[in-house]
C-alpha cells in the first residue's frame, strides 16, 4: 500500500537503478558510434586509396595504350576532395529543381454530383458539378466523340495537353480528367475544370450599359498576360473570342476551350488555316496561309478589344468572303508597302482590289469617337492588316493605354452580376462555332473593288454634305 | 516548365511491379518491354515518322505498362496504339491503315529485323502481309480500344520532353561544336546515340530521370568514349544535375550494352515477341504455365462475372 501511495518522484532504489542502466546504455552508444566512425573513416581512406591506385593505373594504361586519351580522366580523384571540402564547408551547390509531377489510372465521373448543364460548345457539353470528396464546385466538359473511327479526338486530346501544361491565373485549370463508370471500353470522357459563373459573350449580351474604361482595361489587360503566357509556352490558343473568356464573380478572366490550341515552333510549322471562329479570323489566315504565327491570336483580341466597347462583335461576317471584305472596310485595302508579299497568299492572288486605298484606321478612329488616342493606336495596331506590325502581348501589356486615366479598375473594385450558369440553363448564343477541320473553304475570284465605291459621292461629314453646284 | 521536364514514376509504381506482373519472371519482363521498344522503333522507321515521335511513343508505352500488366495485350498491339496515338497529336500524324499495314508486316516476319542477321535475301511475299478490309477493321477497332485504355491509365498525361534537344543545347554551351567539325559530329551522334539506346533501358531511365540528367550522362559518356575534354570541375551542375544521378545513369547506359547482348543471345533469330512466345519460354522455363496463362483466364473470368452481376442487377 505505502508503496503505491509514495510520490512519483521519490527516488527509490528503482529508479536509482534505471538511471544507471540508462546511463550505461548511452555510454555504450556513444561507444559505438565512435568505433563505427573510425572504422568509417578507415574504410574510406582505404577506399580513396584503392580509387586513387585504380586511377593512376588507369591513367598509366591511358597513357601506354590510348596515347590520345585526354588528360582529363586524371583528374576525377582531387575533383572529389574539392566536392568534399567544398560540402562540409557549407558552400553548397544549389541546383534547380521543379515540382514533378506523376500519372496514375483516370478516376470515374462518378466521384463528382451534377448539378446543372450549362452549355454546349463546339467540343462538348459542359456541365456544372461538386466534388463528392471536396465539395468543391468545379465545370465538367464531356469530349465529343464525333469520328469513332479516329478513336479519341486529336482536338480533345490537344486540349488536354495544352491546359495541362499551363498554370496562370488567367487561363482556366484543367484539375484532372475522368471517364465514366464502365471501363472496358473508354467513350465518356471528362474534363474537370474551374467553375467560373460567367462567359463574356453572355454577359455582354445581358449588360445594359458597356463595360467602362477602366473596366475594360482591366479585362483587356487579364485577358493579354493569359496569352502572353501562352505565347512564351510555345502555344497558340488559335480561338480566342468572348464567348471562350469566363469571368468570375471577383472581377478574374480566365481563357478557356482549348479545343483548337496547338505547339507552335520557331520557324512555325505548317499548320490548317481552317482556325478561329470567323469573326476573330486573322485576314492572313482569310487569305489562306499556311504558315503564321502568335499574330493570329493579337488580331482575336484586337477583335475582342473592339467587342468590350460597343458591346458588339466587331467583324460580322457571313462567309469567309464576307468577313474579309468586312476587315478591309474597317481596317483599309492592304497595298504591297502595308503588307509586303500579301499578294502571294494562296486566296490574294484572285482578289480585285481598288485603286486608291484610304489610309488604315481613320474608319476605326471614327468608329470609336469617345477612346483616347493611345486607346485607338493600340486598336489600330492590334488590327494591322500586316501580321508583322501586330504588337506582341507583351507589346501591348506595356503599351501607354494601360497606364494613362482612367486606370485600370482594381479586381477587387469590379462590379458583379447575377450568375446565370449557376442556376439557369444558358441560352445558345449566336457566334458561329470554329471551322471544323477538314474542308478548306476556297476563296473563288472575288471582287472587291466595290467596297469603297461610291465613297466620294458619299463624302465625310454627319449630317449634312456639301455639294458644289 | 513543361518543355525540360516529365512526370516520374514513383517508387510505389516501380515496386508494386512485381506483384502487377506476377508471375512473370524480371528477366522476361525485360525481354517484353526492350523487343516491344524495338518493335515501335522498327514501324517508326518504316512510317518514316520523325524520330521524336517514335521515341515518345516508347515512354508512353514504358509509362502505361507501369499501370496495366503487361501480358494484359498483345505487346505488337499496345505498341500500335502508342504509336499511333503518339503521332495523332504530333505534327506529323499517320493513319491507322498505314500503322496497321505496318505492324501486319512486321509481324509476318520469320525473324524480327536486326543489324547482326542478315538482310533476307528474297523480299518476302506481299501475300504474306496483305491485310483485308475485314481484318484491318477488327484490327482498328482492338487499337482504338487499347488507345482508350492507355489514356486512362496515364490519365491523359501523353506529354513527353525528350533531352534530345537539350543534349544538343549542352553541347554548345560546352562549346563542342568548336571544335573540328569531324570531332564535334562523331560527339554529338554518339550523345544522341546513348540517348536513344536508353529508351530501351531496362531500368526504364527515362521513367526515372528527368531529361536535363539524361541529356548530361548521355553527353558525359560520349565524350568519353570519343576522348574530348570537357571542362574541368563539376560542369554538370551547370546543368543541375547532381554527381550521384550522373554516375548513376552513366552506370546504366553503359550497362545496355551487355544487356542487349544477352536479349540478343535469347531470341535472336525469331520472329517478333509475342504473349504466345512468352509463355512457351516460361515453360521452358518450368514455371507454372497455368499460370501464366492464368493472368489471361483471371481477367476474362472476372469479366464474366462483372457482366453476370450487371445481368443480375438489371433484372432484380
Amino acid at each position: 500500500m505505502t508503496g503505491k501511495m509514495k510520490s512519483r518522484w521519490a527516488d527509490d532504489e528503482e529508479d536509482a537503478a534505471a538511471d544507471a542502466a540508462r546511463k550505461r546504455e548511452k555510454e555504450e552508444k556513444r561507444r559505438a558510434k565512435a568505433e563505427k566512425q573510425r572504422i568509417a573513416d578507415e574504410a574510406a581512406l582505404k577506399a580513396q586509396q584503392a580509387a586513387a591506385a585504380v586511377a593512376d593505373a588507369q591513367s598509366e594504361e591511358n597513357q601506354t595504350e590510348l596515347s590520345n586519351r585526354p588528360s582529363k580522366r586524371r583528374k576525377l580523384s582531387p575533383e572529389r576532395e574539392e566536392g568534399g571540402e567544398k560540402a562540409s564547408g557549407g558552400g553548397e551547390v544549389k541546383l534547380l529543381r521543379f515540382p514533378v509531377g506523376g500519372w496514375k489510372r483516370c478516376r470515374s465521373v462518378e466521384e463528382y454530383e451534377k448539378l446543372n448543364d450549362i452549355e454546349e460548345g463546339a467540343y462538348g457539353w459542359v456541365s456544372r458539378a461538386r466534388d463528392s470528396a471536396t465539395g468543391q464546385v468545379v465545370a465538367l466538359k464531356r469530349l465529343k466523340m464525333d469520328n469513332a473511327n479516329d478513336g479519341i479526338p486529336v482536338t480533345g486530346l490537344r486540349e488536354i495537353q495544352t491546359l495541362m501544361d499551363c498554370e496562370h491565373p488567367n487561363i482556366v485549370a484543367l484539375r484532372e480528367v475522368v471517364v465514366g463508370e464502365d471501363t472496358r471500353k473508354i467513350e465518356n470522357i471528362f474534363l474537370v475544370l474551374d467553375f467560373l459563373e460567367h462567359d463574356l459573350k453572355t454577359l455582354l449580351e445581358e449588360m445594359p450599359e458597356p463595360f467602362l474604361t477602366s473596366e475594360i482595361k482591366t479585362l483587356l489587360q487579364q485577358l493579354v498576360s493569359g496569352v502572353l503566357y501562352l505565347h512564351n509556352t510555345w502555344i497558340l490558343h488559335r480561338d480566342l473570342k468572348t464567348s471562350n473568356l469566363l469571368l468570375n464573380n471577383r472581377g478574374v478572366l480566365k481563357i478557356a476551350d482549348f479545343g483548337m490550341a496547338r505547339y507552335f515552333g520557331d520557324p512555325p510549322p505548317k499548320m490548317t488555316q481552317l482556325v478561329v471562329t470567323l469573326w476573330y479570323r486573322a485576314p492572313e489566315l482569310l487569305l489562306g496561309t499556311e504558315r503564321y504565327g502568335t499574330a493570329v491570336d493579337m488580331w482575336s483580341v484586337g477583335c475582342i478589344f473592339g467587342e468590350l466597347l460597343t458591346k458588339e462583335p466587331l467583324l460580322q461576317g457571313k462567309n469567309e468572303v464576307d468577313e474579309l471584305s468586312k476587315i478591309f472596310e474597317l481596317c483599309g485595302i492592304p497595298t504591297e508597302e502595308s503588307w509586303p508579299g500579301f499578294r502571294r497568299l494562296p486566296n490574294a492572288r484572285s482578289l480585285r482590289l481598288p485603286k486608291n486605298p484610304v489610309s488604315q484606321g481613320s474608319v476605326l478612329r471614327a468608329k470609336f469617337p469617345f477612346l483616347t488616342a493611345s486607346g485607338s493606336e493600340l486598336l489600330i495596331s492590334l488590327l494591322s492588316l500586316n501580321p508583322a506590325k501586330r504588337p506582341s502581348a507583351k507589346e501591348v501589356l506595356e503599351h501607354g493605354f494601360f497606364r494613362e486615366d482612367p486606370k485600370p479598375k482594381s479586381r477587387e473594385m469590379f462590379p458583379t452580376f447575377p450568375s446565370k450558369a449557376g442556376q439557369e440553363k444558358r441560352r445558345r448564343r449566336g457566334t458561329p462555332n470554329a471551322p471544323v477541320r477538314g474542308k478548306v473553304g476556297e476563296i473563288g475570284a472575288v471582287d472587291f473593288s466595290g467596297i469603297f465605291a461610291g465613297r466620294e459621292e458619299e463624302e465625310r461629314g454627319g449630317g449634312f454634305s456639301l455639294k458644289l453646284i | 516548365m513543361a518543355h525540360l521536364t516529365n512526370p516520374l514514376a514513383t517508387p510505389s509504381q516501380l515496386y508494386a511491379l512485381t506483384t502487377l506482373n506476377s508471375p512473370l519472371p524480371i528477366d522476361l519482363q525485360h525481354s517484353i518491354r526492350f523487343y516491344t521498344a524495338r518493335l515501335t522503333q522498327a514501324a517508326g522507321l518504316l512510317l518514316r515518322l520523325p524520330q521524336d515521335i517514335t521515341a515518345q511513343a516508347n515512354v508512353l508505352l514504358y509509362r502505361y505498362w507501369l499501370v496495366d500488366p503487361l501480358l494484359a495485350w498483345e505487346f505488337s498491339d499496345v505498341s500500335a496504339a502508342t504509336l499511333y496515338l503518339t503521332a495523332k497529336i504530333s505534327a506529323s500524324p499517320r493513319t491507322l491503315r498505314s500503322i496497321t499495314n505496318v505492324y501486319t508486316y512486321l509481324l509476318s516476319l520469320p525473324t524480327f529485323p536486326s543489324p547482326t542477321t542478315p538482310a533476307p535475301t528474297a523480299p518476302p511475299d506481299p501475300e504474306s502481309y496483305y491485310l483485308s478490309e475485314t481484318a484491318y477493321t477488327t484490327y482498328r477497332n482492338r487499337l482504338l480500344n487499347i488507345e482508350g485504355q492507355i489514356l486512362n491509365a496515364l490519365s491523359f498525361t501523353t506529354h513527353v520532353s525528350l533531352p534530345h534537344p537539350l543534349a544538343i543545347t549542352y553541347l554548345q554551351t560546352l562549346s563542342i561544336f568548336s571544335l573540328p567539325p569531324a570531332v564535334s559530329t562523331r560527339v554529338a551522334k554518339r550523345t544522341i546515340a546513348h540517348l536513344n539506346t536508353a529508351l530501351l533501358s531496362p531500368q526504364m531511365l527515362y521513367l526515372t530521370h528527368q531529361p536535363p540528367a539524361l541529356a548530361t550522362a548521355a553527353i558525359y559518356l560520349a565524350a568519353r568514349e570519343e576522348g574530348v575534354k570537357l571542362p574541368d570541375g563539376e560542369w554538370w551542375t551547370v546543368f543541375d544535375v547532381e554527381r550521384e544521378e550522373l554516375g548513376f545513369l552513366c552506370v546504366g547506359m553503359r550497362s545496355l550494352e551487355g544487356f542487349v547482348e544477352e536479349e540478343r543471345r535469347r531470341w535472336e533469330g525469331r520472329g517478333v515477341l509475342t504473349r504466345e512466345g512468352v509463355r512457351g519460354e516460361m515453360g521452358k522455363l518450368g514455371l507454372n504455365n497455368e499460370v501464366g496463362n492464368g493472368v489471361e483466364e483471371d481477367e476474362e473470368s472476372q469479366m464474366a462475372r462483372l457482366l453476370d452481376e450487371k445481368v443480375g442487377a438489371v433484372s432484380t
